[in-house]
């Protein structure tokens, strides 16, 4: 009983932030059709800049997210800008290709500044435990919990209330409808590519304490959010916050109770069912 | 249209080709030998993929499952049940074929768009790296090590360097005229009327699963061939190399450069790419790991931003040009 | 106040308007007839910006606004109802008309033109908390003239708004259109229903084949044996 509780805890808690990871490619895809395979390269270079701040400054993961938001945001935005805004349209499929290609560019790039070693950033909190009960907890993965459903809730009132969230969502439900109200299509595709880079700088720093790191685990890390992605619906917030605690509650209950390997397959198992079978994810009704 | 492929077989172009594999290999250094059997490697790969990939308009990221059964399974079935490895490069063809020709029915079955193929055969592609990495007997994570290379080509064994050399190539160029062949045949013209309109193919009565099938299955079989001589070649067998999606994401943008669903864009961008990248590595490797892949992604962008369409397209009008320019002065 | 002059546009180098020229005074209400495929989504996504003309000027009020963005467009008062209304369907009604008025011109003054919108469409106050999509055909079509509204338009650029309508709701629409005619807006009628056109506008003009083939006021339109014609696309 004590490991399911102890498997429940860590599933949730890991799991709200890979929906947090999940709700930029969520936004991104919603309103330019992208489906960025960089996404997790785009994390590791989170991790790094926050390593990086660490080795300079000795600053903590959580103050590094005074730089490395506005880097992030600034990157995405140009990144969107120069590199996808002229796919948009015409060579679609092409995204996919280049995408990879800047996978190949941000992952070998930090290989190249950082070397290939598996390293860890320290935090304040990093050794921190709360024991409630039979269930200890690590503090680092409770503030990312946090953190992450208050980033949701704040993307979801953004989305709903202000002239910016509304045109994001105008453009994804309808880009001609959206371009004759006056919006700059491109604009927002691009604001909404930096901002879900720039979610992507904070779920970084939430990961990061006490996990090692190293340049290749990108490709993981996109997949991961792919899956969470795919389970909740492409464009559904509550869908994606629930898709990400299923793939971390399936990661923590499979490697409890099925071999390692079986409890690897599991989410990719899922992945593929969910995209045969219901791919418009898991909830029934979209809101959009 | 057969005739197209006739003259591809017969064309002078040929004896060139052979000529300079007679005579330049053994002059090689051997390190410059490996770079051109590991650019043949990927010839072969990439033209293998081109006939989903580029044809069909599918970007399969699933062929590392292929490329991967080729080499672990026909591996494991040597050391582990001595079975002779041309037999085991059948039986792992089969394997392939069969998987290829389940990704191909799935893919029509449940009618997946372009995205969520990339997505389900990343997916696939992620599940056979985690089977092959937790299975002992296809090696496990710590891989297989082939016993050495003699040069007793009845145990599937070339003798390393110009024999290795000699079996790419051949291997490469039977990749490539399948292409050729595949492009002027029915199959080549429903695969892409398939990739350019589904619906209208399928409106016209185009028997789409079968077309499918046929691209996978092919395409499958090739790349797990390639991959049993390419771990002959290796010797080691090592899953983080040869069942990791990074090998098949390193051809989808060879095939991307060169020139997507032309018989011969992959091998161009694969003969381009390869090599730049081996010698960056060779002379930086040391103090700039992972220099060549990042080389790749910064050509991939730069073509796919400037030449969508891929390079071979420019090389050829480029040398056209080149060829038309004494007639020209000539007129003048 | 819109001035067309030799336009030519189309998509990816294709031709589909063919040296289309113009005029629509102040306070007019000029209907653009024609059959299916003469080129008329055509013409007003391009005077809306969303189609770059390959050649010809477009001006409004005076000022060159051919190479101006589909934004800028909406910024100085050209404001398009689409075919199809094309409502944002997961939205709702309040939320749609708030999108109407984000222009930067307009913004401020959302509040008033809301409730100006709201006295014009009573149903829509009814409805102001719904989505968009699960409104009728006639109420999302109310909900789209009253988002062109919303943005402070001056030339009111209408397409098909009888498409699909029932035809009760069809002599309510055009009875919103005389009222926003006589309220001293600029409108240009894209129509399909010849006879309702004719009634309503003053003046016409028909194209054909991404030509304006006939112009005039509407009763000598109306009297015009081509215009039948060019109308069964002939």
């Amino acid at each position: 009983m004590a490991e399911f509780l102890q498997a429940l805890a860590q599933g949730v808690l890991i799991g709200s932030t890979y929906g947090l990871l999940a709700l930029g490619m969520g936004l991104v895809y919603g309103v330019s059709g992208v489906v960025n395979f960089s996404h997790g390269d785009f994390i590791s270079l989170g991790m790094f800049l926050c390593l990086a701040l660490y080795s300079a400054l000795a600053l903590d993961p959580y103050v590094s997210l005074i730089v490395t938001v506005p880097l992030m945001t600034v990157l995405g935005g140009l990144v969107y800008w120069y590199l996808l805004r002229p796919m948009v349209g015409h060579q679609f499929l092409m995204v996919v290709q280049l995408t990879l290609g800047l996978s190949l560019v941000l992952q070998n790039g930090i290989l190249m500044v950082f070397g290939g070693q598996s390293v860890r950033t320290p935090s304040v909190v990093e050794s921190k435990l709360w024991i409630l009960g039979e269930v200890v907890v690590r503090v680092p993965h409770v503030i990312a919990f946090v953190v992450s459903f208050a980033m949701a809730i704040g993307l979801y009132i953004m989305l709903r209330s202000t002239d910016f969230g509304r045109s994001i969502r105008a453009v994804h439900q309808n880009a001609h409808a959206a371009a004759l109200m006056g919006i700059d299509v491109s604009r927002v595709q691009t604001l909404t590519f930096a901002l879900g880079i720039g979610i992507l700088a904070i779920a970084a720093a939430l990961l990061l304490p006490g996990t090692p790191i190293q340049p290749s685990q990108g490709l993981r890390y996109t997949v991961i959010t792919l899956i969470v992605v795919a389970l909740g619906g492409m464009t559904n917030f509550v869908g994606i916050m629930l898709g990400g605690l299923i793939i971390g509650l399936s990661e923590a209950y499979g490697t409890i109770y099925l071999s390692d390997t079986l409890g690897m397959l599991l989410p990719y198992g899922i992945f593929v069912l969910i995209m045969l079978f219901r791919p418009q994810g898991l909830t029934w009704s979209s809101s959009r | 249209m057969r005739q197209e492929f006739y003259k591809t077989l017969l064309s002078p172009l040929w004896l060139v080709v052979l000529a300079l594999a007679v005579v330049v290999p053994p002059l090689l250094p051997s390190y410059y030998l490996h770079i051109v059997i590991l650019s043949l490697v990927y010839v072969a790969l990439a033209s293998a993929w081109n006939i989903v990939g580029g044809m069909a308009g599918q970007i399969s990221l699933a062929h590392s499952l292929f490329i991967g059964t080729g080499a672990m399974l026909s591996s494991a079935l040597l050391l582990k049940l001595g079975i002779n490895m041309w037999l085991g490069l059948v039986i792992s063809a089969l394997v392939s074929g069969a998987m290829g020709a389940i990704i191909a029915w799935i893919d029509f079955r449940f009618q997946l768009g372009h995205l969520s193929f990339v997505l389900i055969t990343l997916a696939f592609a992620e599940m056979g790296t985690v089977i092959v990495e937790g299975w002992e007997f296809l090696g496990g994570a710590s891989g297989l090590l082939l016993p050495r290379d003699t040069g007793n080509f009845w145990a599937f064994q070339f003798g390393g360097g110009i024999g290795a050399f000699w079996a790419m190539l051949v291997l490469a160029i039977a990749s490539i005229l399948i292409n050729v062949a595949v492009l002027n045949a029915p199959l080549g013209y429903y695969l892409r009327t398939i990739r350019d309109n589904e619906n209208a193919a399928r409106a016209i009565g185009v028997n789409i699963l079968r077309y499918k099938i046929a691209a996978m299955v092919i395409s499958a079989m090739l790349s797990s061939v390639i991959g049993t001589a390419y771990v002959r070649y290796l010797t080691f067998a090592d899953p983080y190399l040869l069942v990791s999606p990074i090998i098949i994401i390193e051809i989808v943008l060879f095939a991307t450069v060169g020139g997507l669903g032309r018989a011969y864009g992959p091998a161009f961008g694969a003969l381009l790419l390869v090599p730049l990248g081996e010698i960056l590595r060779g002379k930086l490797g040391g103090t700039l790991p992972g220099l060549h892949y990042f080389i790749y992604g910064v050509v991939v962008i730069a073509v796919i931003l400037m030449s969508p369409r891929g390079l071979l397209p420019l090389f050829e009008n480029w040398w056209a040009r080149l060829r038309s320019r004494p007639v020209a002065t000539k007129q003048g | 106040m819109l001035e067309v002059e030799h336009l030519v546009t189309g998509y990816g180098g294709v031709p589909v308007l063919h040296d289309v020229s113009l005029r629509l005074g102040a306070g007019e209400l000029v209907g653009l007839l024609g059959a299916n495929n003469a080129g008329k989504t055509t013409l007003i996504n391009s005077l809306s910006g969303v189609v770059p003309p390959m050649s010809g000027r477009i001006r409004f009020e005076g000022q060159d606004v051919t190479a101006m963005t589909p934004k800028q467009r909406v910024e100085i008062g050209i404001i398009q109802v689409p075919e199809g209304r094309l409502v944002f369907p997961e939205m709702s009604v309040r939320e749609n008309l708030l999108l109407g008025g984000i222009n930067a011109r307009a913004r401020a003054h959302r509040p008033r033109q809301m409730e100006h919108v709201l006295e014009l469409f009573p149903r829509l106050r009814e409805r102001l908390g719904q989505k968009a999509g699960t409104l009728s055909g006639g109420e999302q079509q109310m909900l789209a003239i009253g988002r062109a509204l919303m943005a402070e338009a001056r030339l009111l650029m209408l397409d098909e708004p009888s498409l699909g309508l029932s035809p009760l709701f069809v002599q309510y629409i055009f009875g919103i259109i005389d009222r926003l005619h006589a309220e001293g807006l600029s409108i240009l009628l894209i129509e399909q229903n010849l006879n309702l056109t004719l009634r309503h506008a003053q003046r016409c003009y028909v194209l054909e084949r991404g030509k304006v083939a006939i112009e005039g006021a509407s009763d000598v339109v109306k009297d015009d044996p081509r215009t039948r014609r060019a109308y069964l696309g002939l």
